[in-house]
């Protein structure tokens, strides 16, 4: 029972299939009800069922909520009944506020660095780290180590290596005569962005550095051998051999750290609030004041669906790389 | 001189001087990697065991000049009240987090499966929901979920943040596994049912065991998850007795502004249970990436 299946692009392959729902349904295509098809089916979904059932209540009540919020006027206080309806007023005063396209601003410096910097680095980690050298599981458990411990502590950890008066790079800046007085990096409007950033690629890149290994093994030893023989020097290998092979692994990760990175909170949250000036303030932490600072649950709400819009943008290249393995299997 | 750079990298030599430079950059690279990562930490466990004076220096003791274990006493000691309060939010964030991995692990794993094996309309479409959860930032759903954990009375209890932390860990733990499942060969199931094993039969005795280390990936990656969460858990829960570390230590620390060593202990001896977590099984957690994410 593994039949060779004729699918729609003609390529013979062998399919995966153990239900005998779906050798039935494999073996006479054509057009039988979508009704009749989800009753022959309907003990899959039993296995299904416990983690739709969550989704739904955790994700598709709090979606519409929030969409309906974004259209009303909201007293302080989730007294909500009292709430008014005012239609696009709330979106036309996010789209006309100057902040929002400062935060806009941030949020993009802060996505965009962010992703890069720790995809650079945790692939370079990763490379680093293929070849078989002593200490190198250690090496390894130390570089993870910073993804693992809980963001609320590394922002502790870098605010303290950050503080103006007793920080630990401020006196090495003074010690090397680099600086007459301590640098404020986190009290400054220009300095605090990218000292945000650092700590998050410090945060982020293992996470790049894990995946690009996994992706770094599945790398066919022959072909790189091959290569060698041929007169191929490291480079080449790795530009012609090895990163053509990574680009799906390449195109994940990047897109999760962009999705992690876009909703980032914590560090900019413990770490300045914020401040100065909003000059730290990205997307998820100005709707998090303006809820529950502020509380202005409708601007708040209309915040939160653009950000819905431009994640589905998103969502859209990640749902595609992420099932770009799903569509190969020519199956579904 | 001109004639030496010339004439000495040539034939083999020279390529090999070509990888040895690699193999340098790589080297140097990881030298600066490893300074960026642990000098921090290195950090952290030097202030944690200086005095609160000696912390507040300029320039600072590089050395402890008497290390002293105070800040950690201080913490660990059920007589005072900062001890106790400590020790609780460590009890609810370990309640919490392995109350979430054991559901997640039960939720995840027959989703998984049937998204692996199965064929059933809307599949894909229900694949793709459960993906784009991931793509959503908490603060979207935070105010809807408050007022709807408010409506079914959970608020202020740790059910609430079990609840949301399952959601958020599933995304990943279900595309994991399902990886995971894709690769094992339908073959073994066929035999076990041929045999006369039921459906229900061949995935416990044969599917579990093979999937071991995705299971446990997807447990450390809930465990982990949960109990570094701040969010969820800063918004739902306001009873101090009830709070998790994240959030704990923060309020205690935004009331002690100035107790550095104590904030740096404190943040050493939340990261030590999932940092121990995870080095002791990581290597199932790479395994589990390799096989499930990344193979393909």
């Amino acid at each position: 029972m593994q039949p060779v299946v004729q699918n729609n692009k003609g390529t013979s392959q062998v399919t995966t299939v153990t239900g005998k729902a779906e050798a039935r349904r494999r073996l006479q295509p054509g057009r039988s009800g979508g009704l009749r098809k989800i009753w022959e089916h309907r003990a899959d979904y039993a296995y299904v069922l416990p983690a739709i059932a969550v989704m739904l209540i955790v994700i598709a009540y709090p979606i519409y909520y929030t969409i309906e919020l974004s259209f009303f006027k909201t007293p302080p206080g989730l007294q909500l009944r009292d709430k008014s309806f005012i239609g696009f007023d709330n979106y036309t005063a996010i789209l006309t506020s100057e902040v929002f396209w400062k935060v806009t601003l941030n949020t993009l410096i802060w996505t965009i660095a962010s992703t890069f910097f720790s995809f650079v680095l945790g692939f370079a980690a990763a490379l680093a780290l293929h070849r078989e050298f002593v200490g190198r599981g250690v090496l390894r458990a130390i570089l993870i180590i910073p993804w693992v411990i809980s963001a609320v502590a590394a922002s502790y950890i870098w605010k303290w290596i950050y503080h103006s008066d007793f920080g630990i790079i401020g006196a090495v800046l003074v010690g090397l005569g680099l600086a007459d007085r301590p640098p404020n990096f986190i009290d400054n409007v220009s300095t605090v962005l990218p000292s945000l950033i650092v700590v998050n690629i410090w945060r982020e890149f293992p996470f790049a550095m894990i995946m690009m290994m996994a992706g770094l093994q599945t790398v066919p030893d022959q072909l790189l051998r091959a290569a060698e023989v041929d007169g191929a020097n490291a480079w080449q290998r790795f530009w012609h051999v090895t990163f053509p092979h990574l680009s799906n692994v390449s195109t994940v990760t990047i897109l999760l750290l962009a999705v992690a990175n876009f909703n980032s909170f914590i560090i900019p949250w413990i770490m300045t609030g914020g401040g100065p000036s909003n000059a730290s303030h990205i997307w998820i932490t100005h709707i998090y004041e303006l809820a529950f600072g502020r509380q202005r649950w409708g601007v708040a709400s209309a915040y939160s669906v653009l950000l819905f819009l431009m994640l589905m943008m998103l969502g859209y290249f990640y749902v595609r790389a992420l099932a770009g393995n799903e569509r190969k299997e020519g199956g579904a | 001189m001109s004639t030496i750079v010339e004439t000495a990298p040539r034939g083999p030599t020279r390529r090999r001087m070509r990888v040895d430079g690699w193999r340098w950059a790589g080297r140097i690279f990881l030298v600066f990697m490893l300074l960026y990562t642990a000098l921090p930490m290195i950090w952290m466990l030097l202030t944690s065991i200086k005095s609160g004076f000696a912390a507040m220096q300029f320039p600072p003791q590089w050395w402890p000049e008497e290390p002293t274990l105070a800040s950690y006493q201080k913490l660990l000691d059920p007589q005072n009240s900062v001890g106790q309060d400590f020790l609780r939010f460590f009890w609810n964030s370990l309640y919490v987090s392995t109350a979430t991995t054991i559901l997640s692990v039960i939720v995840a794993v027959p989703a998984a499966y049937a998204f692996s094996r199965f064929r059933f309309p809307g599949r894909n479409f229900l694949f793709f929901t459960v993906l784009l959860r991931n793509m959503f930032p908490a603060v979207i759903f935070l105010v809807p979920l408050f007022i709807l954990m408010r409506a079914i009375g959970l608020v202020n209890t740790h059910g609430s943040l079990i609840l949301t932390y399952l959601t958020f860990g599933l995304p990943l733990a279900i595309w994991l596994l399902k990886g995971f499942y894709d690769n094992i060969p339908v073959q073994l199931e066929q035999a076990a049912r041929i045999d006369g094993a039921t459906r229900f039969q061949a995935f416990i005795l044969i599917v579990m065991p093979l999937s071991t280390p995705g299971i446990i990936a997807t447990a450390i990656y809930s465990f982990i998850g949960a109990w570094n969460e701040y969010i969820y858990a800063y918004t739902f829960l306001s009873k101090n007795e009830q709070l998790t570390l994240p959030v704990g230590i923060q309020r205690f620390f935004s009331e002690n502004t100035t107790d550095f060593p104590g904030l740096m202990a404190a943040s050493f001896m939340m990261s030590v249970p999932v940092v121990v977590l995870f080095l002791v099984l990581q290597r199932y957690f790479v395994r589990a990436l390799t096989e499930g994410a990344v193979k393909h």
